[in-house]
C-alpha cells in the first residue's frame, strides 16, 4: 500500500513538473509563451475580500489586452497567489511564485497585511509591484519596482483638510482613534489644514469602545470647532456622535473612507438617525468616477468576464478594481514602449507611459496605447480610475470624492482633485 | 471648575452602569465562588434580546425587563447545566475560570453566527437633554441612573431585611456552616445566580442604551472595568462594588477632564492598584479575606 502511494506521489510530482514546464517559458523567453500577472493578495483569512476585488480588475484588463493581440506576441494571464493576509504565509507565497512563475512580469499587491515583509523580496526578484497597501512607510520609498496608484493612508489627511477649506471652515476638531491606522492620518491633516489658514483647535486620540465620551465632548466643544474630522471604529463613532447630538447638538462631521463603509454607516445612522446623517455627515474616499471612455471600456470587459469574475457588476464602481485594471494596462504598455517583456527592462517605462507631457497622445485603452506606440508616438495612459501621475517615489495620489449617506445610499457631493492634493502635499 | 461639575455628572452615568454590572458580578462570586468570565458576553446576549424586542416595536422599558429576565434564566441554566457539574467533579477555582472562558467564547461566537459581524442599535425614542446643577444629562441617562439606584436599593433591602438575603450572606461567608445551620444552600445559590443574572441582563441593556450601537464583543470589552469595580470594592462585597463603581466611574471622567482623555483608564486603574497595595482585600474586606482571592 505504501509503495502504491509513493508511486502515485511520484507520478503526480512528475506531472506537476511537466505542467510547470509547459506553462512557463521565461519572462522574456519564447515569443508564444503566456505572461503572468500575479494577484498577490489575501484570498482567505480576515481580509479575504481583498483578492476578489483584485480579480475584478485584472481579468477585464487581460481580456482586452489579449483581444487586442497581446503584448509583443504574448498573451497575458492572471494567476492568484493567496497571501492569507499574514506575512508568515505571504513570504513563502512570494518565494514560491517567483520560483515557479518564470513568465511573471509583475504583481498586483501586496496589501498592507504583507507589504512590509514581501515588498523587499519582490524588489530583489526584479518584480514590478502595483501595491494596494496604504502604509505611509512607502511614501518616500526608493524601491524602483514599487508603484502605488491607490492613495497612501496619510493622503486622506490632505483630502479632509482641502474639503473642509472648500466649505469655509477655519476651526476644526480632530477626533481620531488611538490606533496606528487612524493616527497616521493626523499629521498630514494638521499640516494641510494649518497651511490652508485653518486651526485644529482640538486634537486628542480617542480610546476606542469606551462606555462614554461625554467629557471628551465637553473639552472639544470648549474649543469651539466648526467641524469635526474623524476616523474611529463604528461603535466609538456611534457613541461619540449620539452623545454629542443629545448633549449639545451635532456640528458638521467629515470622515475618512472608513466612515463610508457599511458597518460605520449602519452603526452611526442607528445612533443619530438618518436625517442627521444626511444633514451633518460627509466622508471622503478615493475618487474613481464611473464614467468616461476608459471606465466604459473597463466596465464592458468586466461585465463580459462573468465566467472568471463572480458577480462582476459589484466591481463596476469599485475604485480599487479600477486601479488594478489600470495597473495591468500600464505594465502591458510599458512592455511595448520598452520593446521587452523583461521586468528589469520595462519597469521604468511605467512612468513614461503615464506621465503627462507636451505632444503626447492621450489614450484611454490598451488597444489605443498599443497602436500609438507602434506608430512611434509617446503616450499618456489615462485609466478607468483617472489620470495617473507618479511622483519620484512612484506614488500617485489620485483624487478624492466627498459623499454623504442619503436614505441608506451614498450620494456624491463633490471632489478634491489629484492636482490640489499634490500642491498641498509638497 | 467649569469642566469638573459636568465630568462628575458624566461619571455618575458610567458609575451607574458599572454598579449594576459590578454588584451582579460580585454577588454571584460571593455566593458561588465562581469567577464567571462569561459575564460580559451574557450582558451582550441580553442586549441582543432587548434589540429583538425593540425591533418588534415594543417599548425599550419592556425590552429592559426582557433583558433582565433573560439574564436571570440564562445564568441559572448555565449554572445548573454546566458549572455545577464541574464543581461536583471537584474542579477548583482556576479550572472553573477556564470553563467560564470557554463559555464566554461559545456565547460570543454563537452571537456572531446568529447576528453576524455588524453593529446594532436599540429602537428607542431620541432623548432630550436635561441640565441639573451644572451637569447635563439626557433623559435616557437619567433613566439609567434611576434604574441603578432602584436596583441598588432593592439589593440593599434584600440583603439586609429578608431571610433570603441573610441566607445569601451566610452562604457567602461559610457555605458549610450555613448548610449545617439548616439553610438550603443549593436553593440559595440558584437564587443568587438568578439575581446576579438579572443584574447582568439589566446592565447589558442599559450599557447599549447608553452606547447606542453595539456588536457581539461589546459586553466582553466592558468586563475589565466590571472586575476592577468588584476587586476595588472587595470581591464578593455588593456594597463594596457600589463604592468601587462610584470611584472608578467618577475618577475616570475627572481624569479625562483635568488631565487628558488618554489617561481616563490609566488614572482609574492606578487608583485601583494603589488601593489594593494599601488594602489587598479591597475597600470592604469581609469575604475577600476569607476566600483569599484578592491577595
Amino acid at each position: 500500500m505504501r509503495i502504491a502511494v509513493t508511486a502515485l506521489g511520484a507520478a503526480l510530482a512528475l506531472l506537476a513538473v511537466g505542467a510547470c514546464g509547459s506553462s512557463s517559458g521565461g519572462g522574456s523567453g519564447s515569443a508564444s509563451s503566456t505572461l503572468v500577472v500575479g494577484e498577490f493578495n489575501p484570498f482567505s483569512g480576515p481580509d479575504a475580500s481583498f483578492g476578489p476585488e483584485m480579480v475584478g480588475g485584472c481579468v477585464p484588463a487581460v481580456r482586452l489586452i489579449n483581444a487586442s493581440g497581446g503584448v509583443l506576441g504574448h498573451k497575458l494571464n492572471c494567476v492568484q497567489e493567496d497571501t492569507r493576509g499574514d506575512p508568515a504565509d505571504a513570504v513563502p507565497a512570494a518565494q514560491k511564485m517567483m520560483a515557479t512563475e518564470t513568465s511573471l512580469i509583475g504583481v498586483l499587491g501586496p496589501s498592507s497585511d504583507e507589504a512590509l515583509a514581501t515588498a523587499p523580496l519582490l524588489s530583489q526578484g526584479h518584480v514590478p509591484m502595483f501595491v494596494d497597501t496604504g502604509q505611509a512607510a512607502f511614501d518616500h520609498t526608493t524601491d524602483a519596482y514599487f508603484w502605488r496608484i491607490t492613495p497612501a493612508d496619510d493622503v486622506k489627511g490632505y483630502a479632509l483638510a482641502l474639503w473642509a477649506h472648500k466649505a469655509g471652515y477655519t476651526r476644526a476638531a480632530a477626533v481620531f482613534g488611538n490606533d496606528a491606522g487612524a493616527q497616521s492620518d493626523v499629521p498630514t491633516l494638521v499640516r494641510a489644514f494649518t497651511r490652508l489658514g485653518g486651526t485644529i483647535v482640538y486634537n486628542k486620540p480617542f480610546a476606542l469602545d469606551q462606555s462614554s465620551y461625554r467629557t471628551e465632548i465637553e473639552n472639544m466643544l470648549a474649543a469651539h470647532p466648526q467641524v469635526i474630522f474623524t476616523e474611529v471604529d463604528p461603535q466609538t463613532g456611534a457613541t461619540f456622535l449620539s452623545e454629542l447630538q443629545q448633549l449639545h447638538g451635532l456640528i458638521p462631521v467629515i470622515g475618512t473612507e472608513v466612515t463610508l463603509q457599511a458597518p460605520w454607516l449602519k452603526a452611526v445612522t442607528g445612533a443619530i438617525g438618518a436625517s442627521a446623517m444626511a444633514r451633518y455627515f460627509e466622508g471622503m474616499q478615493p475618487y474613481a468616477p464611473p464614467s468616461g471612455p476608459a471606465w466604459q471600456a473597463y466596465n464592458r470587459s468586466l461585465l463580459a468576464s462573468g465566467s472568471q469574475v463572480p458577480k462582476p457588476s459589484q466591481w463596476s464602481s469599485d475604485p480599487y478594481s479600477m486601479t488594478y485594471y489600470d495597473a495591468v494596462n500600464v505594465m502591458a504598455l510599458a512592455m511595448i514602449a520598452a520593446k521587452s517583456t523583461s521586468p528589469a527592462v520595462f519597469n521604468s517605462d511605467a512612468m513614461k507611459v503615464t506621465e503627462p507631457g507636451a505632444g503626447k497622445t492621450v489614450v484611454d485603452t490598451f488597444a489605443a496605447g498599443k497602436a500609438a506606440l507602434q506608430a512611434g508616438q509617446q503616450i499618456q495612459y489615462v485609466g478607468a480610475g483617472g489620470p495617473i501621475v507618479f511622483n519620484r517615489w512612484h506614488n500617485s495620489t489620485g483624487a478624492f470624492e466627498a459623499a454623504k449617506s442619503v436614505k441608506g445610499n451614498l450620494a456624491l457631493v463633490g471632489s478634491v482633485s489629484a492636482a490640489q492634493i499634490a500642491a498641498i502635499s509638497r | 471648575m467649569s469642566t469638573l461639575l459636568p465630568a462628575i455628572g458624566f461619571g455618575l452615568v458610567t458609575a451607574s452602569i458599572l454598579a449594576v454590572a459590578g454588584v451582579g458580578f460580585t454577588l454571584q462570586f460571593g455566593v458561588t465562588n465562581i469567577l464567571n468570565l462569561a459575564y460580559g458576553d451574557i450582558m451582550t446576549a441580553a442586549a441582543f434580546v432587548a434589540y429583538l424586542v425593540t425591533s418588534a416595536g415594543i417599548s425599550v422599558w419592556l425590552a429592559l425587563a426582557a433583558g433582565g429576565a433573560f439574564g436571570a434564566v440564562f445564568s441559572v441554566l448555565l449554572n445548573r447545566a454546566l458549572y455545577t457539574p464541574f464543581v461536583r467533579h471537584g474542579t477548583r477555582l482556576f479550572g472553573m475560570i477556564i470553563v467560564t472562558i470557554a463559555v464566554s467564547l461559545i456565547v460570543q461566537n454563537s452571537m456572531l453566527a446568529i447576528f453576524g459581524a455588524n453593529f446594532f442599535s436599540l429602537n428607542m425614542p431620541r432623548p432630550a437633554s436635561v441640565h441639573i446643577a451644572g451637569m447635563v444629562f439626557t433623559t435616557i441617562q437619567l433613566a439609567i441612573i434611576g434604574v441603578a439606584v432602584v436596583a441598588m436599593l432593592l439589593i440593599h433591602l434584600l440583603l439586609r431585611y429578608t431571610k433570603l438575603g441573610k441566607a445569601m450572606r451566610a452562604t457567602a461567608t461559610d457555605p458549610d456552616l450555613a448548610r449545617n445551620c439548616g439553610i438550603a444552600t443549593d436553593r440559595v445559590i440558584d437564587l443568587a445566580w438568578a439575581i446576579s443574572g438579572a443584574l447582568c441582563g439589566l446592565a447589558g441593556v442599559i450599557l447599549v442604551m447608553n452606547l447606542t450601537a453595539f456588536t457581539d464583543t461589546t459586553g466582553a470589552q466592558f468586563l475589565i472595568p466590571i472586575i476592577a469595580v468588584a476587586v476595588l470594592g472587595g470581591i464578593g462585597q455588593p456594597y463594596g462594588a457600589m463604592l468601587g463603581a462610584l470611584v472608578i466611574g467618577i475618577v475616570s471622567e475627572l481624569a479625562a477632564a483635568v488631565i487628558s482623555p488618554d489617561y481616563k483608564n490609566v488614572v482609574a486603574f492606578v487608583i485601583l492598584v494603589m488601593v489594593l497595595l494599601a488594602r489587598p482585600q479591597g475597600i470592604l474586606s469581609e469575604i475577600a479575606t476569607r476566600k483569599e482571592v484578592a491577595a
